[in-house]
């Protein structure tokens, strides 16, 4: 029953939304599971999979939505991007730098880049798919991990959203409206 | 930014795309590879005091509102905002010391390379001064004034106010501002206050650190007023003198040399130098000799004492380079972006650095001292003449952008014309047409250049307003550039933008000057350190009337501000009982308390206070308003 609920996501309100961009750095750095300090005197090269956007005056984090139905996974021809346990899942090691998924994705929310800690000297530049996977490769030992940006967000305008509780919390203030709406007729 | 104007300054418009096509970066990309800027910096809430933080307060009230050591939002807003007048008037008043220092050089009978240029307007000082010029030897009278205006760096007594600060304004603003304890009394003293009292742990009273914040801005004002009056006695005090603007000054056939940043020490002697040595810069094959154009503040500084063309304001300096015919830009200090030397690396352009304390990587640093001024001009114009021989012809596109400008009103020169009109009595005219609403009032414009407004539309936009609705109006700084480059410095503007009352005054003074026809729509009254020149004019009229200055018809604008030096000025302007308008939202947001207290509460304790206003049309219209309430106020 591993694939019966919907997927986890992660959700932003745009406007709590800062700009100060502290999600892209944690996201970054909790990927190349470094600290900030060794990450810039090494001169790591650090990809967040999220990023700030500012549109008409409002700023927020773009991530991977976890599509129920997602494009990259149907275009992806190595089977590199797959659904599995609640998440667009990217095995990066299948993954061969060709970019449909970047076309296909409605949110731009994937990108092509270079390992952090590239030498160099290799035959190809090796580029990989990178996407939020909700810190899914941050989880080791099988402990839960929550997801990085979550966590840094000082405004706390990014949250992981449970489809299935998000629903049933849905249902149940809609349902006090009907009831709400109901007494007073009856009344 | 797709509808985004980046600039309504044609020459901007004629490089931008060729800086584009040829991946040249310029501070228009990088203020967009730059967004979106950090919302908690913007809002000033962002605090790096001490190496606990950075401490960020969240302004919606789900996270920290309390620093590491508990500082709120309003100490951390106040601590960071006093900084930066503490930054600007240390960079006034530095410079300001150079002055003073080679004035008194000059009384000592050192720095051969200079003089006393204006021996009536020294004498005039140390009558203000209290020093009894009379019968003095004019290098003692030298020496005297420099001693009194750097005792305002040194003096030990507290309760003893700076020199340049007492004697330049109304004795009843001098009286109220003691009665704060905001009054200077050591120009050095006060911005080492600022540094002790925001370190961690001390001053965390917002309102008393503001307090600190004004003490600290009177500093400033008192700097660069002995800044400006000193230079023009070494250097001569500025008349009206016709000239031109913007980039197509630089001319094809010569060696082009832009002096650029804000001290005339330097730029004034390799003007000297560049005349005698044109013809070396022939024998390289310029057939037009040396072309000394002007930068920023340096630019003013000469453009007004000398007819030097200005070629460009802040937010454009990088241009200059991109028209590929400039062969060298002289720096000194402030304001120079280090980006300059990255553009200069796509040309032939020697970029050179001349004071120790500001050197840039990529540049060419040829240091400048007072006793060997002659020589270090002498080297960096052959470096010119070099660099002028590598210049590449095919990536030569100078804009064919120039507009006249009338500049050079000081205080003196503005005197001088009205004195035309009425030689006994010369502010009469003036306050007469003020008075009978032929003038409703003047406005002074300062200021930089913000990529966060469309470069120089602010200015240009305000000021067409003010024009019809009869308003006086002055210009320093980058605004001054911005005003002379896009032909507002001239009769022509008056003809066109001038209402009638305005322009019939203007008319009448600018026939009476000998002009044949009217006085320029705005008077340059100088780099962003000449501020203090229009203070003399409103302390005068004041005066006169018997008023303080929060009584007068009197508003300042600075509507693309950006640095330090602004957040001072702004701040004495404020202080001194002029409403202030500004036209970049500061990064003071995060604090009620200080919002509050800089745009009303000193409107009770000082008669001055801030307009914040983006938009310049609704700008232009808030002016008018405070014009219109401060006639009432007088009952005119
Ligand atoms: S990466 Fe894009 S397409 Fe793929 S699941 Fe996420 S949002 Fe959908
Ligand atoms: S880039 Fe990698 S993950 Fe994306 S479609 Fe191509 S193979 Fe699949
Ligand atoms: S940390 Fe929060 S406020 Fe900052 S950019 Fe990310 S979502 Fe926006
Ligand atoms: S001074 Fe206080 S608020 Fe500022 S960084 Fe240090 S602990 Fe944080």
């Amino acid at each position: 029953m591993a694939t019966a609920n919907e997927n986890y996501f992660i959700y932003a309100d745009p406007r709590k939304c800062l700009g100060c961009k502290n999600c892209e750095i944690a996201c970054a750095l909790a990927h190349a599971n470094c600290d900030l300090t060794t990450a810039v005197t090494r001169g790591l090269k650090l990809k967040p999979r999220n990023s700030v956007v500012q549109v008409g005056g409002m700023v927020m984090p773009i991530q991977c939505r976890q599509c129920e139905d997602a494009p990259c996974a149907h275009a992806c021809p190595t089977g590199a991007i797959y659904q599995e346990d609640k998440f667009v899942r990217i095995n990066e090691g299948n993954c061969i730098g060709c970019k449909v998924c970047t076309m296909v994705c409605p949110f731009g929310a994937i990108i092509i880049a270079q390992e952090e800690k590239d030498e160099g000297n290799r035959r190809t530049k090796n580029g990989k798919a990178r996407k939020c996977d909700l810190c899914y490769s941050r989880k080791q030992d099988n402990k839960e991990v929550s997801c990085a940006c979550v966590e840094a967000c000082p405004t706390k305008a990014i949250m992981l959203v449970d489809y299935e509780s998000y629903r049933k919390k849905l249902i149940e203030e809609r349902g006090k409206e009907l009831v709400r709406a109901y007494s007073v007729i009856k009344a | 930014m797709s509808n985004w104007k980046n600039s309504v300054d044609p020459a901007v418009d004629y490089l931008l795309p060729i800086a584009k096509k040829a991946g040249i970066e310029t501070a228009w990309d990088r203020y967009e590879a730059m967004q979106p800027q950090c919302g908690f910096g913007e809002l000033g809430v962002c605090c790096r005091i001490c190496w606990k933080g950075p401490c960020r307060i969240d302004p919606f009230g789900n996270g920290p509102q309390r620093g590491v050591c508990g500082a709120d939002a309003h100490t951390i807003v106040a601590r960071n905002l006093i900084r930066m007048i503490a930054a600007g008037a240390a960079a006034h008043s530095e410079h300001g010391r150079h002055i003073a220092l080679t004035l008194l050089e000059v009384g000592e009978g050192h720095a051969p390379a200079y003089r006393i240029k204006d021996e009536q307007k020294l004498r005039k000082i140390a009558e203000k001064l209290n020093l009894a010029p009379a019968g003095k030897d004019i290098r003692q009278v030298a020496k005297e004034v420099a001693l009194a205006s750097l005792d305002d760096y040194s003096r030990q007594k507290r309760n003893v106010p700076c020199n340049w600060a007492k004697e330049t304004l109304t004795a009843e603003r001098v009286d109220k501002l003691a009665e704060l304890g905001v009054m200077p009394h050591n120009i050095d003293a006060v911005i080492t206050e600022i540094m002790g009292r925001t370190h961690v742990g001390c001053d965390a009273d917002a309102v008393n650190l503001l307090l600190g914040g004004i003490k600290g801005a009177l500093a400033d004002y008192t700097g660069m007023c002995l800044s400006t009056e000193l230079s023009d006695v070494i250097f001569g005090t500025p008349k009206p003198v016709i000239t031109q603007a913007n980039l197509g000054v630089l001319k094809e056939d010569a060696v082009n040399i832009a002096v650029h940043g804000h001290n005339p020490l330097l730029s004034e002697i390799i003007c000297d130098v560049a005349l005698k040595m044109n013809e070396e810069a022939k024998k390289a094959g310029a057939k037009e000799g040396i072309n000394v154009v002007g930068i920023c503040c340096t630019g003013n500084e000469v453009m007004m004492r000398r007819g030097i063309p200005l070629a460009t304001n802040y937010l454009s300096q990088e241009m200059a380079i991109i028209t590929g015919a400039l062969d060298a830009m002289v720096v000194d200090v402030q304001c120079i972006m280090p980006a300059l030397t990255s553009v200069a690396e796509c040309f032939h352009t020697e970029i050179i650095t001349t004071m120790a304390e500001n050197k840039i990587t990529g540049a060419t640093h040829i240091e400048f001292r007072e006793d060997s001024a002659v020589e270090s001009a002498k080297k960096i114009v052959e470096v010119a003449i070099e660099a002028f021989k590598k210049r590449d012809k095919r990536k030569v596109n100078i804009p064919d952008c120039k507009q006249t400008a009338i500049t050079g009103f000081s205080a003196e020169a503005i005197m001088a014309v009205l004195s035309k009109l009425n030689a006994n009595d010369p502010l009469k005219p003036l306050i007469d047409n003020i008075i009978n609403g032929n003038i409703q009032g003047i406005a002074l414009f300062a200021g930089c250049n913000n990529p966060k407004a469309i470069h120089d539309n602010s200015f240009i936009t305000i000021a067409k307003e003010l024009a019809k609705n009869n308003v006086l109006m002055l210009a320093t700084g980058c605004g001054a550039g911005a005003f002379a480059k896009n032909g507002l410095m001239t009769q022509e503007a008056t003809e066109a933008y001038a209402g009638e009352s305005l322009k019939a005054v203007l008319t009448a003074l600018g026939k009476a000057a000998g002009l044949n026809g009217p006085l320029p729509l705005v008077l340059h009254m100088g780099s962003c350190v000449d501020n203090s020149r229009a203070v003399n004019v409103a302390v005068a009229i004041a005066n006169k009337l018997g008023v303080d200055l929060d009584k007068l018809p009197l508003v300042a604008s600075a509507p693309e501000f950006m640095s330090e030096k602004a957040v001072a000025i702004g701040t004495w302007a404020v202080t001194l009982g002029i409403p202030t308008h500004i036209g970049i939202v500061p990064q003071i947001m995060g604090s009620s308390v200080v919002v509050e207290f800089l745009t009303e509460k000193a409107k009770d304790l000082l008669g001055g206070y801030f307009i914040v206003e983006t938009n310049p049309e609704l700008a232009a219209a808030k002016l008018v308003a405070v014009i219109k309430e401060r006639r009432r106020g007088l009952g005119i």
